[in-house]
């Protein structure tokens, strides 16, 4: 080991803030392998870029700027994706958790809601339900406050009709 | 379902225990490889750098010593050949180390993503179609100036009323159409590599631009 000291900071990092990136590979990958190796690059690139965290941004934007960036432009192939119609579709480590039946359907109905959308509007979904504001979105995403606006309301629209349509099943054939 | 409801969902996702990472599983992982784009097109050309060097070298090596030295010309169009690829590899390398840039904003990052990528393949499809005129035109002067004549060659010369020149000019005249479709198959040939990596990444830069 090199750096003993430095890479024992950044696993205590990792880890405090793992549900982050859990929720990132979730976000973008659609199969367990497909989160896994996710999950690897993202750990790969955080190390790479720690040395030269000098701490400008809160450690959670430059971990969320690293994650998305890797997330997004990582464009390999992917394996067949899921439909969460069913609960033994739901990502793996969810499975175990009790959830009420309307839990349940409402956990799916998010899942598919945000599967429908692009890399970008995910991301920015990702950002509106952890609460960021969108001074942070900007300093994540480099989006204009202004046209951030436009887009989250473009958003919650499409959510909006997506969970109402999963839910009454309008719009559906 | 109201929109808070799916924020109070995601929080209680949060709640919920992760998949267990200890610190050895990060430790692990720390020692693998990139196994991103950017990192295997890297990769990608360290090996092929080294096929070059390795099949180059004795090559070099065996033309400047065999035939008394004779067929050295071989080994001088190999070595300018091999000066010409270390350009080109360490251009390539260069355009790669400034392809990403992880840390940055997201906008930013695809940015750059996608102006580096282009570079990379239009000095890729201009090196590769560069290469076939120059190696033609060298093979040509090799065979015109250090080659000895073939047994009735200099009686074809004698007869043949054209000037010596003229034999360079339908050499140049063949070069021109080979060019063009080296050029061709080259584009179509990063198009299949890069083509639809780049689309997609304009695609996502004129997403986020958009209002």
């Amino acid at each position: 080991m090199l750096y003993p000291d430095l890479q024992e900071a950044f696993i205590h990092l990792v880890d405090q803030h793992r549900g982050i990136l859990h929720k990132v590979c979730r976000l973008y990958c659609f199969t367990e392998p497909d989160r896994q190796d996710l999950f690897q690059e993202i750990i790969v690139q955080l190390w790479r870029s720690y040395p030269s965290f000098r701490g400008d941004a809160k450690f959670s934007t430059w971990l969320y700027r690293i994650a998305l960036n890797t997330a997004i432009s990582d464009l390999r192939k992917q394996h067949r994706r899921i439909t969460l119609s069913d609960p033994g579709s739901l990502p793996v480590e969810l499975q175990d958790i009790q959830y009420s039946g309307e839990k349940e359907e409402q956990l799916q109905l998010l899942y598919q809601a945000i599967n429908r959308l692009t890399e970008v509007e995910r991301a920015l979904t990702m950002l509106y339900l952890e609460d960021k504001s969108y001074q942070e979105m900007e300093e994540i995403l480099g989006i204009s406050q202004n046209n951030l606006r436009v887009k989250m309301n473009r958003i919650k629209d499409k959510l909006r009709k997506m969970t109402k349509e999963a839910t009454y099943g309008i719009g559906k054939p | 379902m109201e929109l808070e409801n799916l924020k109070s969902i995601w929080k209680e996702l949060e709640a919920q225990p992760t998949p267990e990472t200890d610190g050895e599983q990060i430790l692990a992982l720390l020692q693998k490889k990139s196994r991103g784009p950017v990192a295997r097109m890297r990769r990608n050309l360290i090996r092929e750098l080294l096929l070059i060097t390795v099949t180059y070298i004795p090559v070099i090596l065996f033309y400047l010593v065999e035939f008394e030295g004779r067929l050295s010309a071989i080994s001088g169009l190999l070595f300018l050949l091999g000066l010409f690829f270390c350009g080109y590899y360490y251009r390539k390398m260069m355009l790669l180390k400034k392809m990403q840039c992880v840390s940055c904003m997201v906008r930013s990052n695809l940015a750059r993503h996608v102006e580096t990528l282009k570079k990379y393949t239009r000095f890729y499809l201009l090196a590769g179609t560069l290469i076939i005129p120059f190696t033609a035109i060298y093979v040509y002067a090799i065979l015109r100036w250090k080659m000895p004549h073939a047994s009735g060659l200099q009686l074809y010369h004698r007869l043949s009323p054209a000037p010596w020149w003229t034999n360079s000019i339908y050499w140049l005249l063949l070069l021109a159409p080979l060019t063009i479709a080296i050029y061709y198959i080259n584009a179509w040939y990063i198009n299949r590599l890069y083509g639809r990596h780049i689309k997609k990444l304009q695609e996502l830069l004129r997403e986020m631009d958009e209002e």
